[in-house]
């Protein structure tokens, strides 16, 4: 089953370059607009052998995990004193609702204003375009707890901080999996996005340094390693975590 | 020790934006040691008058008194067995047994020690690292047991702890019950709105009325234990227990 699986996606992607390089051999368009999978391929192995493509990856990839990391730690703080404390909830909870709607390179402006071209600047609007879809799974999750876990817990001796660790944060953790996976794909449209905004290293500069070049073949590279990216991240991280604690919880 | 008192104890609730008078002034003592039940019609607020008695709810009136002293708040000496168990899915069978000791510092070895005497009590050292989405209904409520017993509380307040139960399962922990109760001389009050097993496990069955409910009367079931719920010499309790409840006042 499995392998069969595998299988057919692997016939997927080569059926699409394959279809992808009949329209290129049909010369429609010109190379400089429509460029052929080999001259793309041609473009990673290129990225890839000058280290170039290396060191934009690990420059998106360490302002998208410090960024992730900071809007984790922030959306679970401001989650559960959503879910625990109504005045909170009812003041400071529509802001965040109004802020999830903003789109993370909407904050680009306002970062450059508040610290110039600089990795801050890109790590901040990762972060605020990822917290607020973490803020609001955390408290989602924390609210629909069931109350005799905490009545449980109290009963025991439970109290403050040690309640939170040991039941609210656990008890809530399927659903805050699910807002660490939200985070994380809005932090990666973030970071790339800013870095394009900012043209300060990253892949999302290497993107941008491609339409200047007018080199299509490096955009459509760097796009597809974005992608791959994010399929990585998707299928090993996040999908390996939830079906962990789904099992773990009795969930699934 | 464990003698807890409930004094004229009252508690509203909002139905229709309106003040609904649940529990009218309950009055029920609970000596050291004893076993309790408490029956009466669904919706009468048995299981409010319970989670009162253990803290997590607060009367609207009266008061509750343990050892001659008022309390407010929960507190380990008087621990709940809930309905589902509220067992934690993310901790192991021997974890959540553990949970209580750990929050209040007992150290590693030491909490094993504990742990391991009421697993085996309650037959549940093979499953010490099973989690609970791998346990049926019967086992989780032995952990919930264990958890509770493991807290060596004054009291221990059941919320009809069996309801789920199969009823070969239920007849097997009603005499375990009655076991426990005997190995550790806990006072137990047990909530339940089945009146064979009320007639099985308490030496005194409280009825609650209707809502707004008091204790209308107290059975005293005075029989040999440990008794099975098949024992027909039973029926005489179970039949006085049934006329209480079946006349009420009317709503």
């Amino acid at each position: 089953m499995k392998a069969n699986l595998f299988g057919k996606k692997i016939l997927f992607y080569i059926a699409i370059i394959i279809v992808w390089q009949v329209i290129d051999s049909a010369d429609i368009w010109p190379d400089n607009i429509f460029p052929s999978p080999i001259e793309v391929g041609e473009d990673l192995i290129y990225g890839i052998s000058d280290g170039s493509l290396f060191y934009g990856i690990g420059t998106s990839m360490w302002r998208l995990i410090l960024g992730l990391a900071i809007a984790i730690g922030g959306g679970m703080i401001l989650g559960i004193f959503m879910a625990r404390v109504e005045t909170v909830n009812q003041t400071i909870g529509s802001l965040v609702l109004g802020l999830q709607s903003i789109p993370s390179v909407a904050w680009v402006p306002l970062a450059i204003l508040w610290f110039g071209l600089t990795d801050a600047g890109i790590i901040f609007v990762t972060a605020i375009g990822a917290i607020f879809a973490v803020t609001i799974n955390v408290y989602t999750g924390v609210k629909n707890i069931d109350p005799s876990y905490i009545e449980a817990a109290r009963n025991m001796g439970a109290k403050g901080s040690q309640l939170i660790t040991t039941v609210l944060i656990p008890a809530a953790f399927p659903y805050m999996i699910t807002g660490f996976k939200q985070g994380w794909a809005f932090a990666w449209r973030g970071v790339i996005g800013a870095e394009l905004l900012f043209s300060f290293l990253g892949l999302g500069f290497l993107l941008n340094v491609g339409r200047q070049l007018n080199d299509v073949s490096q955009v459509i590279a760097m796009m597809l390693v974005i992608m791959g990216i994010g399929i990585l991240i998707d299928g090993f991280v996040f999908k390996r975590i939830e079906d962990k604690v789904m099992s773990r919880w009795g969930l699934r | 020790m464990g003698k807890l008192e409930a004094k004229n104890v009252e508690k509203f609730f909002q139905h229709d934006g309106k003040p609904l008078k649940t529990l009218g002034g309950v009055n029920l003592t609970v000596n050291d040691g004893e076993f309790v039940c408490i029956v009466g019609p669904s919706g009468c607020g048995k299981s409010t008058f319970l989670r009162i008695l253990a803290g997590l709810e607060k009367p609207d009136g009266g008061e509750i008194m343990l050892d001659g002293k008022k309390v407010n708040d929960t507190g380990p000496e008087r621990i709940m067995v809930f309905q589902e168990g509220a067992l934690f899915p993310w901790l192991t069978v021997r974890d959540n047994v553990e949970y209580g000791l750990k929050i209040s510092g007992i150290p590693e070895k030491e909490r094993n020690e504990i742990s391991n005497r009421y697993l085996d009590m309650m037959q549940l050292t093979q499953f010490a690292n099973s989690y609970t989405y791998q346990l049926s209904t019967g086992m989780k409520q032995r952990v919930a047991i264990a958890r509770a017993l493991v807290m060596d509380p004054d009291v221990l307040l059941m919320d009809e702890p069996f309801a789920a139960l199969d009823s070969q399962t239920r007849d097997l922990l009603l005499v375990e019950m009655q076991l426990i109760w005997k190995k550790t001389q806990k006072t137990i009050i047990f909530v339940t709105h089945n009146v064979p097993e009320a007639a099985v496990l308490g030496s005194r069955v409280a009825v609650f009325s209707a809502r707004p409910s008091i204790v209308k009367k107290i059975i005293d079931v005075d029989y040999k234990r440990p008794r099975v719920a098949e024992d027909e010499n039973l029926g005489v309790y179970e039949k006085e227990i049934l006329s209480s409840l079946r006349h009420q006042g009317p709503k």
